[in-house]
């Protein structure tokens, strides 16, 4: 018997060998910050933009470890868990998802530590803390949602970006006698149908001023304002691909980028992956006009924090760390990041590298809209993006507008609880 | 062990079977330890603490107080989580009826086939179980292209044979989409109660065959009389793995449909919710939550596959 116990001990020194193994993170005086993402594409573009930082700190090394994205909300609690050998900092999804990070206590306030001075506070908010009104990550990103469209395709039609509703629902006409479909989209992707909604309803339920409503309590989603929201943008079906409800989000990708369809509604984040997928694809866009009955009389373009990056409160360089998040705030890194990787970055004062980026963020910031769904209702289960698609989804099988909005209306309500007047 | 065959054994040795075998737990032991050592780290050690987290409140990933049966009562009570467990666990009984019906049926129906067959017998038995050794990720992602209402193949034979007025949105009608998924679920599986039965089928003398001939019997009463009824065991055991595999589906769904079992929830399953529930869900006390959804299967599967399997063998009990 004592040679199994032999067995047993010998294993489980096996077992717990790594576990004990000492972190060897600093070698030398040299700091080895690793910067956790869910964005592997990326890797390239990171080094690159990391590179100044790690000129003007001679002893501080960025290592950034990609993990998939569909893995990363799985991996990033338990990195976080961990006492040593964890990233130091991490990419952060925007408003409700890092909530329970945050209650958890595993990350560090950066509060008086990022100068944040100039930032819209709109876009802070993105990063903060629900509870505490901490703010824990800076905002690396934003993403416009607007209609793209085929240059090619339109200029064959001899069509122009609509300005009215009734250009709009002519032109689509158009395209559909020709056999081309007007507006491709994902009717089995309820997260889909939510930017649907916030691209051709924004204007009629009221943008901004329907969002602080609603939070405040003062109005509600079986409003008719935002059940006619609701209605529009089902009543576009006809224009949809033909089976929409069971066309998948790279289904609806698809069909734009092979110029089967003329019209993407969609966001900024597409223009990178649609370019690549096909680079002769010429992509412009246009805000959908104001819808009939609209509360706001021009069109609007809707915008969200992408995410932020944050300190781990168990990182062992929280200075270095805290140093790097401080520089991600500065318009150096915002105007590498926007350049490098193609996107509109969050710090103010920069402006994106792609044309069509910088006109997409300057609409925003004379017309802009919140993507009220995800930036005020995105902090409970169920979401109000997943119960506002799934609404849609029951209106293209039939489902009326007004149980459409009670439905909203219901799974809100089951954990938002409006701030008052 | 008989009596007789300890008897004889311990006059050798000069032992008592008793002592024999207290004996041989060492070296039984030593062949079962690396076995029971991963069984315990990756079985028992989850199931208990999952059991453990069920019992306490969560704020992300860290441990709060003791919270007793609370999870619980969310689980039953709490919006949309009340709805959606019993809706999804709806979802699995239909998507459990519809595999015996269609995957248990055509399996025993190709099973009879191939045994009165004397050719092709092997050919057709591998291409009938070859799906059976695709990932089901990867079998519903094929079948989430075919079923493409763009660009898909199943709709484009459709149109192709005239039958362009059958094409369906085949995963995006609420109606529809789960029959799909329980078609293409048993597309995969149908090789495994065929291989069952097959074996069971090779193991029933002919002579209880020809006896019933003897007596006049049709070739429908004697499989209806003599054959089905000595196939019950496996039909038990069929049973039985297929209601644990049923209820513990997700990967499938998951590939056909996404997390959220699209449209409207219609294909939404305890395995999506499960998983919805722990990595999807905005509320702090996720891992509570799920946990406690996690130990519900588990009760329930377990439970059913126990009582099933003792009303199998008393069934059995009755055939001798």
């Amino acid at each position: 018997m004592r040679k199994f116990c032999t067995v047993i001990a010998a294993l489980s020194v096996v077992v717990a060998a790594p576990a004990c193994a000492p972190s060897t993170k600093s070698s030398g005086d040299k700091v080895t910050l690793t910067v956790l993402s869910w964005r592997p594409e990326d890797t390239a573009g990171y080094k690159k933009i990391f590179a100044p930082f790690e000129k003007s700190h001679p002893k501080v090394k960025i290592d950034f470890k990609p993990i998939k994205n569909t893995e990363y909300a799985t991996v990033l609690p338990t990195e976080l868990k961990k006492s040593q050998g964890g990233p130091d900092v991490v990419q952060l999804k925007p408003y409700g998802p890092i909530q329970s990070l945050i209650s958890a206590g595993n990350l560090v306030p950066l509060d008086g530590q990022v100068d944040v001075s100039k930032w819209d506070p709109t876009v802070l908010q993105a990063a903060k803390g629900k509870q505490d009104g901490k703010l824990y990550g800076v905002p690396y990103a934003m993403q416009t949602l607007q209609v793209l469209y085929n240059k090619k395709i339109f200029a064959d039609q001899g069509i122009q970006p609509p300005k009215t509703w009734a250009e709009f629902t002519a032109l689509c006409d158009k395209l559909k006698q020709a056999k081309i479909t007007p507006l491709s989209t994902s009717g089995l992707q309820p997260w889909v149908l939510a930017v649907d909604h916030q691209i051709f309803g924004a204007t009629r339920f009221g943008g901004d001023d329907f969002a602080k409503a609603a939070v405040a309590g003062t109005k509600k989603f079986t409003d008719p304002d935002f059940v006619a929201s609701l209605d529009v943008t089902a009543k576009l079906k006809p224009y949809y691909p033909d089976k929409v409800t069971a066309v998948d989000y790279p289904d609806a990708q698809t069909l734009f980028t092979s110029g089967k369809a003329a019209m993407y509604p969609g966001g900024s984040y597409e223009v990178g992956p649609f370019t690549t997928s096909n680079p002769d694809l010429q992509i412009g866009f246009f805000d959908a006009p104001p819808a009939p009955g609209a509360k706001i009389d021009h069109a609007v373009t809707s915008g969200f924090v992408d995410g932020s990056y944050g300190v781990n409160a168990h990182s062992e360089h929280k200075a270095e760390a805290t140093e790097l998040v401080k520089w991600m705030a500065t318009p150096e890194f915002g105007q590498l990041f926007a350049s490098t990787l193609k996107q509109i970055s969050a710090v103010p004062g920069t402006t994106p590298g792609d044309p069509l980026l910088a006109q997409a963020y300057q609409n925003f910031k004379t017309n802009g809209a919140r993507y009220m769904m995800v930036v005020d209702f995105g902090y409970g289960n169920p979401l109000g993006r997943d119960q506002d698609g799934e609404a849609l989804q029951k209106m293209l099988g039939g489902t009326s507008a007004a149980d459409a909005g009670k439905l909203v209306q219901k799974g809100i309500s089951a954990w938002f609880k409006p701030s008052g007047g | 062990m008989t009596p007789a065959s300890g008897e004889i054994a311990g006059s050798g040795g000069g032992e008592t079977p008793r002592r024999r075998k207290r004996r041989r737990w060492p070296l039984l032991l030593f062949f079962l330890l690396p076995a029971l050592l991963l069984y315990t780290v990756f079985i028992v050690y989850p199931l208990i603490s999952a059991l453990q987290y069920s019992f306490f409140e969560w704020t992300g990933t860290r441990q709060d107080g003791f919270a007793g049966l609370s999870n619980f009562h969310d689980l039953l009570t709490k919006y949309p989580l009340s709805e959606q467990v019993w809706r999804a666990l709806a979802h699995n009984t239909f998507f459990f009826i519809g595999t015996m019906l269609i995957q248990t049926t055509a399996g025993l129906l190709f099973a009879v086939l191939l045994h009165r067959s004397r050719r092709g017998k092997r050919f057709l038995q591998t291409a009938y179980i070859l799906p059976h050794l695709v990932s089901p990720i990867v079998a519903g992602y094929l079948w989430s292209m075919m079923l493409n209402p763009q660009f898909g193949a199943v709709n484009a034979a459709l149109r192709g044979i005239g039958l362009g007025g059958l094409a369906q949105p085949w995963r995006g009608d609420p109606h529809l989409a789960l029959p799909v998924a329980i078609v293409v679920n048993a597309w995969q599986w149908v090789g495994f109660p065929m291989l069952l039965f097959a074996a069971a089928l090779a193991g029933i003398p002919d002579e209880y065959h020809e006896a019933a001939r003897v007596d006049g019997a049709s070739a429908w009463q004697s499989f209806r009389r003599v054959t089905l009824p000595l196939l019950t065991p496996v039909l038990g055991i069929v049973t039985v793995l297929t209601f644990i595999g049923n209820f513990n589906i997700l990967d499938l769904i998951y590939a056909l449909q996404g997390s959220k079992g699209n449209p409207t929830y219609s294909t939404d399953v305890l395995g999506l919710l499960f998983y919805r529930t722990a990595f999807e869900n905005p509320d702090a006390n996720a891992i509570g939550e799920s946990s406690a959804l996690a130990v519900c299967m588990f009760v329930l599967i377990f439970g059913v596959s126990i009582v099933a399997t003792r009303f199998f063998r008393r069934m059995e009990a009755r055939l001798k």
